[in-house]
């Protein structure tokens, strides 16, 4: 099959910005959407021209490298999909496609379609994390946490920090990546002592990074791969209220 | 000065445009349910307006109200403005996510609405509240029910009436819910029930305030 592409293409952080159109030939449908752009990127290498830059690693859906608007939605049209588990037989023979990068001060273009996601690393430092000292491995059920609790934490924890939410967000917010963190530490046992500070630095770390706040309108849930919930966005804002009469 | 810090981040902010728009929806609910002894006749009505207008709280309410709406706006705007900011390149395309998406006319017009929300309560109290100063028949009492009724007979202050009506029914629709999540309050198994009470008082107030106008423009 023949697809057409409306693609991003930006030399650099500096530079402006524009669609191009490419045409993509000899696409098989079990093809994946990047080994499409892959082909794609065969043949302007074989004419000499520069390919177009996008991240990918796992290509299995579980690193959250991989990420780009497809037709105006965060990962292309499936829900609970990444990019690269995108197939083209979601797509019609002689179907046009725009491509384009994550767009957020907070996550500034690098090239083409590959922008800087380290703010999130930056929240992740203020607060996404237990100072409990471990020392060795320990026994994985020295403390007992109640089954419902762990898949609770476990359905936060299955963030893959790709940032759709954020690429979503009319307000380029992080309210749902930081708040999936705070969920599910604040439900584990470890993460009680840091319980009252944790959600405080976050907050402030994801206001630092140039993100906006929250208008609740849940675009973040509904393109989010992994399905990470709105609930999420509401225990941040009850464990900011617990932290901010917390006497510390 | 720690509260104030707290107050001041994206999540603070939101828990004060969520409190004091609960609040002022109250308010709402508290003023359609007066309004609505119009219905009753001219001695409910403008007894109800004198009780209320010769309680010695009326002032320091009002101040309240006040207080309440710009820290509302202040608070929504500086939201709204962060928000751009975030963004400073569009896309070129970019489409509504769909289900479980919350996004709706009403989130989406807020700042739109907020706008004409403002228009209009500065025309509404000015036609009222500073409306002409009928005596009735008891001495001391305004005659406010001769001036919403003369008011209300022009058709273009009620289209006026309704549309705003309209507006608001946008602004509290998302508004209300919005306010509950904001708070941290939309827990799970009251996620659908906050949704549906969000919709339903969004429906009856706009509703019973527009009914208000047409009623007594058809029947008074
Ligand atoms: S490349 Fe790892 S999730 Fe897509």
């Amino acid at each position: 099959m023949k697809v057409h592409l409306k693609v991003w293409r930006q030399t650099g952080p500096d530079a402006t910005g524009r669609l191009v159109d490419y045409t993509a030939e000899n696409i098989a449908p079990d093809m994946s959407f990047l080994e499409m752009l892959d082909s794609v990127n065969e043949t302007l290498i074989a004419r000499g021209e520069d390919p177009i830059a996008f991240d990918s690693d796992c290509r299995e859906g579980i690193c959250g490298t991989c990420g780009v608007m497809v037709d105006g939605r965060p990962h292309g049209p499936d829900s609970c999909t990444t990019v690269c588990q995108l197939h083209m037989r979601r797509y019609n023979d002689g179907d046009t496609i725009v491509i384009e990068p994550w767009q957020a001060l907070a996550f500034p273009l690098i090239k083409d379609l590959v922008v800087d996601r380290g703010a999130f690393d930056t929240i992740i430092q203020a607060g996404g994390y237990t100072s409990v000292n471990t020392g060795g491995a320990p026994d994985a059920n020295a403390i007992l946490i109640p089954k419902t609790v762990a898949d609770e934490a476990m359905d936060a924890a299955v963030c893959i920090g790709c940032g759709a939410c954020v690429a979503a967000c009319k307000n380029a917010s992080a309210a749902l990546f930081t708040s999936a963190k705070i969920t599910q530490l604040s439900l584990l046992p470890q993460g009680q002592a840091e319980a009252s500070t944790r959600v405080v630095e976050m907050v402030d770390a994801m206001d630092a990074a140039g993100f906006g706040g929250c208008s609740n309108e849940g675009e973040c849930e509904a393109v989010c791969p992994k399905g990470i919930s709105l609930k999420h966005i509401a225990t941040m804002n009850r464990e900011y209220r617990k932290a901010m009469f917390a006497n510390r | 000065m720690k509260a104030l810090k707290a107050l001041s981040t994206s999540v603070g902010s939101k828990y004060l445009v969520a409190l004091t728009g609960l609040s002022l929806v109250g308010f709402l609910t508290a003023h359609l349910a007066g309004n609505l002894l119009i219905l009753l006749g001219p001695e409910k009505f403008n007894g109800y307006g004198h009780a209320l207008i010769s309680n010695p709280l009326v002032i320091p309410a009002e101040l309240g109200l006040i207080g309440l709406l710009l820290l509302h706006i202040f608070k929504a705007l500086r939201h709204v403005l962060l928000g751009r900011t975030a963004r400073p390149q569009a896309y070129t395309r970019k489409v509504w996510a769909g289900a479980p998406s919350r996004k709706s006319w009403g989130s989406t017009t807020m700042l739109v609405s907020g706008i004409i929300l403002l228009v209009f309560l500065v025309s509404h109290i000015a036609t009222l509240k500073f409306g002409a100063d009928y005596p009735s028949a008891e001495p001391g009492v305004r005659d406010l029910y001769r001036l919403v009724v003369e008011v209300f007979h022009s058709p273009g202050i009620v289209a006026f009436y309704v549309v705003a009506m309209v507006v608001i029914g946008l602004h509290l629709r998302h508004g209300i819910s919005s306010a509950f999540q904001s708070l941290g309050l939309m827990t799970p198994g009251w996620t659908a029930s906050i949704l549906a009470i969000g919709l339903w008082l969004s429906v009856i107030l706009a509703g019973g305030f527009a009914l208000i106008p047409v009623w007594v423009y058809l029947f008074l």
